[in-house]
Parts: C-alpha cells; structure tokens; sequence
C-alpha cells in the first residue's frame, strides 16, 4: 500500500507542475478483427480522445459497440490497427501495472480466496508477503469486504465479486483504472449501490478513471465527462459532454434529468 | 458448499448491499406423515437394497437358473472361507493386493507421463502439432485390444499387465489434462497480463490451477479404465489377482466364487475411486460441487 | 461496410509438422521390423499388415472367416447391445430424475452395479447364455447403459426450476410436467448420452469376444495372439479403431447439426 500511495502521490506533484498534458492521449484509433480467420470485422473508427490526470471519464455506448475493445486497446491487450496510445506521452505496446481492468465478468481466479485474488497483482510484482497481505487487506476493506478475506468466488454474489475485482485492480497501485461494465450484471439497486460506493472509492483514492457503460443514469452519476460511441459498427465517436453537476448528485435532480434527457435524446438519433 | 456467509457486523460501508446479496437456505420442519416416510429417498434406497437381496436369496435357492446363480448367504459363506483358505497360493487378501498392486502401479506410472505431456501439448503449438497425430492414431483403440499385443511382447508376467493398464490409462489423463487448458477463459490470461505478469506467470498462476479440475476428471476415468484392464489381462492369463478368481470360478462351476469376485471388485473400485476424490478435494478446496449423479 | 472477407495463413511449419510426424512414425514402424530390431514374431511391419488386410479381404484362413464376416458379427453385436441399452436406460435414468420412488428404488442397485467393469461379467454370461451372441451382447448392453442412465438422469435434474414453477403454477400434473418440461430440456444431455453410449458399446466389444467368440473383430484379435502372428492382432486393433473413429466421427457430425436445429 505504501508504494502505490508513493507513486501517485509524487506523480500528482509532477503533475502539477504541466497541467495540460494529458494523462492518456488516444491519437485517431481504428481497429480491425478478422474473425474464424476469413471474415474482417471494422470495430473501431478514427477514436480520438484525451483523458486528464484523475479524471473520471465515462465511454457511453450500446452494446456491440466496440467499447470494451477501446478499453483493451487502452490496456495493452490488443494493438490497435492504426492510431497510437499516448500513457504520460510514452507510447502503448503492452499491458503494464499502471493501468488496472476490471472486467465486466468479473474474471476472478476461481481457486483463490479474496485476499489470494486481491494480492496477485502485488505478488507478481514481486511484492513481499506480509508487505502484499497488508496492501490486499487496505483494499478488501476500502471495497467493505473485510470477514470475507478468505471466502472463494463461487460463495460470493455478484455485487462483492465484483467488488474483489475493483480491490484486485487497485491493489496493484495503477495510475489509471479502466473500468469494462463493471456493474452490468448486477440487479438495479445493488448496481446503484455499487455506483455509490465507486464514487467513495474514487473520492478517497483519486486515479484516472474510464469507466464503459451502457448506461445513462450511471454515466452521468459518475461522469466528470462522458464519450459516446455510436451505436453500429465501426464504433465513432458521437459527442462528449462535460458534467459539471455537483457531487455527491441525486438521480432526481432537475438538472440531472434534464442532461439525462438530452443524452437519451441525441442517442437515439445514432442507433 | 452452499453460500454460507456471515454478516458482517460493523463494516460500515458494505452493510446494505452485502445484506441484500445473501441469501439463505431456511430449513422447514414438516410434520411426519405416512406418505412423506414412503416416498422420501434414503427409505426407499433401503427397500429397494433389502428387496434386491431377498429376491436375489430366493432365485437362488429355487433352480430358476439350474445352480448358474448363487445365492447371497451361499456367497458371503464362500467369501467367509476364502479369508483363510487359500486358492493358487494366496488367501483372498492377498488377491486383492495383486490387482490393486497392478492398479496403482500403472495407474501411477500412466499419470506421471501422461498429464505432463498433454499440458505441454496444450500449452505449445508445435509440440502439439507434433505428438497429436500420432497420438489421435492411438486413441481411438480399445484398451482391451493391448492385451493380445502386450503378451505377445511380455509373455504373461507382471510387465505385460502393467503395461495394459498403462496404455488404458494413458489416453484420458492426457486428453484431458489438454483440454482442461483448451477451455480456459482465455480472458483469465489478460488479467495476470494486465496484473504485470509474463508468460510464465500466466502457466503457473491460470493454466495449471484452472486444469485440476479437469484433469481429476480424467483420473477418474482412467482409474475405472485401468480396473477394467487389469481385469482383462487377468482373465485372459494370470495365476492372482481377482480376475483370477472369477476365472477360476467359472472353471470349477462355482458361482459363488464368480460372483463374489464380482462383488470384491466392485468395493474395492469404489474405493479407489474414492481416495481420487479424497485427493480432489485437498487439491482443488475451491471448486463448487455441480449438479452430478 | 464492416464485414468483408480476408483470408489468413497458419504458419507453413504448424501445417508441415503433422504430416512429417505422422510419416517418421510409419517408417520408423516399418523400419525397426525389417532390420530386425524388433523381431517379426512381436511386431508386424505396417506393410505386413497391409498385405494380411489384402489377403482376409477374400481368404477365410486361418481364423475361419474373411475380414468382413468378422466385422459384421461385431457390428451387429455392438449395435444390439447398443439400441437395447438406449431403449432400457434413456427411459429410466429419465423417469429417475423425475420421480422420486423411481430414484429411490433403482439408484441403489445401479450404484452396486456400476463399478462392476462390464467384462467381469463374461464368466456369469458363459453360464447364463453359453457363447451365443446373446452373452455378448449382454456385455455390450452393459458398457452403454451407465452413460445412458447418467446422463438422462442428469439432464432431467438441470431442468430450470422456475419453469417447473411456473408449470406448477398453471396446474399441470406431475406427469405432464415430466413429459413436456423435463424430457426436451434434458434432450441436449440425451444426445450426449447416444454418443457416449456407442462408443462405450464399441469398446466393450473387445472385452466381450475376450474369451468366448468364434467370430468378430475382438475375436480375430485373439486368434492372432493363439496364433503368435503379430500382423493379424495389429490388423484386428486397426480395424476396430478405423471403426471407432469413423463411429466417433458420423456422431460428432450428426450432434452438430441436430443441436443445431433444436437451439434455433
Ligand atoms: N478478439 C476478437 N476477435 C474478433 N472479433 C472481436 C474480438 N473482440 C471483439 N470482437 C468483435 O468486436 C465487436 C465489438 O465488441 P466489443 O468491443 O466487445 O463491444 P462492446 O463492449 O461495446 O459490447 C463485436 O461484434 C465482436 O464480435
Ligand atoms: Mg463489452
């Protein structure tokens, strides 16, 4: 735990010194699948966005939509087919420890315990075991695990699964969190719950965040800024709204329902 | 096995979802009527194996089928003999030590190899595309069919049965220990990639803990194959082991001693397999139990 | 547009490897037989073998029959006892899923009998049935009436639960839920079973012409080993898993397309 707070926190003081570079720069991305080894598919078109140092960003999009392939082209699991990634200026080749995913199905290590999946990051790092145990168990309990450190995947219900992959990405210190649907699998109220309890988390460990949802409601709730994606393939970029409403926000907020309002609006016009 | 969780009593944060995700199992007490004593299960499991014995004892006792079928109490009475008795030099135990002797050993051997080599085919496109071939030659061949060969190699000693067992066993331990890590996620590997792990890390942490489960499958069929091997060699050649016995049974026209072999090998399958379980469960604590038979 | 087609080269060498595996396994076959490394008494040369499947194409010495005799007798053996085990254990291991005075009675004698491996049996079947066909079939019924039993009992127990609710709801009866709830969702497991089944079938047929045949495929097997000739043991161990994998094959192909057609 001392180590990620060390490094982010001396790289919010060099931030502050060149506010204006941005903290991921993605430079005209385009990607194409060629699928069962015959048929090309055209995911992503000319994507171009920059996120700023702890920003909370949100990419909007139907489902199909080339999201969650933005999000791996970002993380270093796929190379995009033309374009750059831009990560503190440095170009994007390789997944790396300074950027944390979570992933929509959550993706735990099913033959290990909270406290075994929360502690790979570190123990792959090389991190000593009482010095991994204590940063797992920060994170366990910033995600309100604690008593269940050494329960298995399958006991656990969506929600705290999900949780244990928020606390696996955080406790292997990364600048940025890409976050795929976290919550998409989730009933309505554990999902507003889990919003809730990301924005706590984000409040209290401030990191870059995308964030890929399909879901109005929660990009606003979350967003400092949100992308969306058209709705068909090849994925473009359809429009960015700046979200400047106070937090914590209420879903019934005039405000909040108007922006809700004009989303939902320009959104349809794309599908 | 079932989702047992605590509440967390002072989390502060995590109360409200963590309390609505549990759910619990309640127990209701039902009153005990005559028609819920009939139909609940584990009665009948007793009605049907008493039923079972009785019919069996008096179809036996009759000459329905001429004295080819002994009876129970005639069975448990030979089986009590064969205890101290001893037939071709060995009392009963001493039968069962050979072929479960045999079992272990080719069983051992076969898993040692084969489990390492279908994980580095899985694991290795050029290894695969390299024993693959040859070896999808092999697989569709009957262990059975190995006897004739092997005692054409090894005469009728203990080397030729190890090796029937070994070539019986060998093919479901590699086939699926390979496709245990055919199936895996391949997501789960982006994880340890995205956590900063290499491609070592991505074996040791996702491929083989991901493949137990797999591979205990397939232990299980090779130990039930690895039975029916060494059965066949010890009926068609062998001078112990509780083949031999059946073998000899059906040579003296002794039904009693056919069919209590049958019953010696099936308890003693049983219980083999049962240890493979034992060890599946200290290996692999994790995995939940699914819907089996 | 989004979709277009492209075509992508495997690499040459993962193409060649197979090929070049499969050839050097042959001819080192063929090769440690005619130097002699491994005597011709143990081992028969790929091309003795050859030479023997020309020969028993016609000639009906000296085992008595001609290869296809042979295989007839084991085909009809394996598939008797195959269609018997599917007619007896689908409906059973269905009806035991379902109802609960079935499963009560019959799970404990199919659990004392299932890990009794099928070929123990050839004594009790040589008293009972003499060393007709009956016997082995009787063998082969076994080896294809477990995984029939499992899986149709499994497929049954995998039914949704909340349709079966909701079928409660709608007041149907036990036996109108059995037939037109449980049996289609357990139909997919059912499919499993026929192919599990045959191929246990095919592979007890061996076991059961063990001792006591005087014609097939596993009896052709033994003959070559009374017989000390290597090449008819090999001939009747590559004749029935061509079989088998042809079986294996017809199977895996027929599922598709029938799975196919029911997830539509
Ligand atoms: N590895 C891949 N190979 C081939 N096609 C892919 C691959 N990953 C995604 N796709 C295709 O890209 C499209 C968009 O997928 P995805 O990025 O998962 O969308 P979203 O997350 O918005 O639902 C899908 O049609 C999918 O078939
Ligand atoms: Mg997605």
């Amino acid at each position: 735990m001392k180590s990620a707070d060390y490094a982010s926190s001396q790289y919010i003081c060099l931030e502050r010194d060149n506010m204006n570079t941005p903290k991921i720069v993605c430079q005209n991305i385009s990607k194409i699948f060629i699928q069962k080894g015959t048929q090309r598919v055209h995911v992503l078109q000319d994507i171009s966005l920059e996120v700023r140092d702890n920003e909370f960003l949100v990419i909007l999009g139907p489902g199909q939509c080339g999201k969650s392939t933005l999000l791996r082209i970002i993380a270093g699991l796929e190379t995009p087919s033309e374009g750059t990634v831009l990560l503190d200026g440095q170009t994007v080749t390789k997944p790396g420890p300074d950027r944390g995913l979570v992933f929509q199905s959550y993706m735990l290590f099913a033959w290990r315990t909270v406290m075994g999946n929360v502690e790979m990051g570190p123990k792959l790092n090389g991190v000593p075991k009482a010095e991994r145990r204590k940063i797992a168990q920060h994170y366990i309990n910033l995600v309100g695990l604690q008593k269940f450190e050494n329960h298995y995947p399958h006991q656990l219900s969506g929600g705290m699964k999900q949780r244990v992959g928020i606390a696996r990405a955080y406790a292997n210190g990364p600048q940025v969190m890409l976050l795929d649907e976290p919550f998409g699998q989730l009933d309505a109220q554990t999902r507003i719950f889990m919003e809730q309890e990301t924005e706590r988390i984000w409040q209290t460990e401030k990191r870059t965040v995308l964030f890929v949802t399909n879901n109005i409601d929660e990009a606003i709730f979350l967003a400092d800024r949100i992308v969306s994606l058209e709705g068909k393939l090849p994925g473009r970029m359809a429009s960015v709204y700046d979200i400047d409403l106070p937090r914590p926000r209420e879903h019934t907020d005039m405000k909040f329902l108007h922006l809700r309002q004009m989303i939902t609006d320009a959104s349809t016009l794309t599908l | 096995m079932s989702a047992m969780i605590k509440q967390p009593t002072n989390s502060g944060t995590g109360d409200r979802a963590i309390a609505n995700e549990v759910q619990e199992a309640v127990g209701e007490k039902k009153p005990m009527t005559i028609y819920r004593v009939i139909t609940n299960e584990y009665f009948l499991y007793c009605v049907s194996t008493v039923t079972f014995l009785l019919v069996w004892q008096v179809i036996g006792q009759s000459d329905m089928f001429k004295g080819a079928l002994a009876s129970p109490v005639q069975v448990v009475l030979r089986f009590d003999r064969m205890l101290t008795d001893t037939l071709a030099g060995l009392t009963l135990w001493g039968h069962i030590w050979a072929s479960t002797s045999r079992v272990l050993i080719g069983f051992a051997l076969a898993s040692a190899f084969a489990i390492p080599i279908g994980l580095f085919m899985a694991l290795n496109p050029y290894v695969d595309a390299i024993i693959k071939p040859v070896f999808d030659i092999f697989k569709p061949m009957p262990p059975i069919a190995w006897v004739s060969i092997a005692i054409l190699w090894f005469g009728i000693g203990e080397p030729s049965k190890i090796f029937i067992i070994v070539i019986g066993t060998f093919v479901p331990c590699l086939l699926n220990a390979y496709t245990g890590i055919r199936l895996i996620e391949p997501e789960l590997y982006d994880v340890v990639k995205v956590l900063g792990g290499n491609r070592r890390d991505e074996i040791i942490q996702v491929s083989f803990p991901a493949s137990f489960p797999a591979i205990f499958a397939g232990l299980q069929i090779s130990l039930s194959n690895a039975w029916t091997c060494v059965l066949a060699a010890e009926l068609v050649a062998s001078r112990s082991g509780l083949g031999f016995i059946i073998v000899q049974g059906m040579k003296m026209s002794d039904t009693s001693l056919v069919i209590g072999g049958m019953v010696i090998i099936a308890i003693v399958a049983w219980t083999t397999s049962l240890l493979v379980i034992i060890l599946e469960k200290l290996v692999c604590p994790w995995k939940r139990k699914l819907e089996g038979f | 547009m989004a979709y277009e087609s492209v075509k992508v080269e495997k690499p040459l060498s993962l193409i060649l490897l197979p090929i070049l595996s499969v050839f050097t396994f042959f001819s080192a076959w063929e090769l440690i037989v005619d130097t002699g490394i491994v005597p011709s008494t143990m081992l028969a040369a790929p091309s003795a073998v050859i030479k023997l499947f020309l020969i028993k194409l016609t000639d009906p010495n000296p085992d008595g029959a001609i290869l296809a005799a042979h295989a007839w007798t084991s085909g009809k053996e394996a598939f008797i006892g195959y269609l018997l085990s599917l007619a007896f254990g689908l409906p059973l291991g269905l009806l035991m899923g379902w109802f609960t005075v079935v499963r009560g009675l019959a799970r404990p004698i199919f659990e004392l009998i299932r890990p009794i491996p099928p070929i123990a049996w050839i004594p009790l079947t040589i008293f009972w049935f003499g060393i007709g066909i009956e016997g082995k079939v009787f063998i082969i019924w076994l080896g294809g009436v477990v995984p029939c039993v499992i899986n149709a009992f499994v497929g049954v127990r995998m039914t949704n639960p909340t349709l079966i609710q909701m079928a409660r709801t709608y007041g149907a009866s036990d036996w109108q839920i059995f037939v037109q709830l449980c049996i289609p969702s357990a139909l997919p497991m059912v499919f499993g079973a026929l192919q599990i089944a045959l191929v246990c079938c095919w592979v007890n047929l061996v076991g059961a012409e063990l001792l006591a045949a005087d014609q097939g495929l596993g009896y052709l097997i033994s003959m070559g080993r009374r017989l000390a000739l290597p090449d008819m043991v090999v001939l009747g161990m590559v004749c029935v898993g061509f079989v088998g994998a042809v079986i294996g094959y017809a199977i895996e192909r027929l599922e598709c397309r029938l799975l196919a057609g029911i997830r539509r």
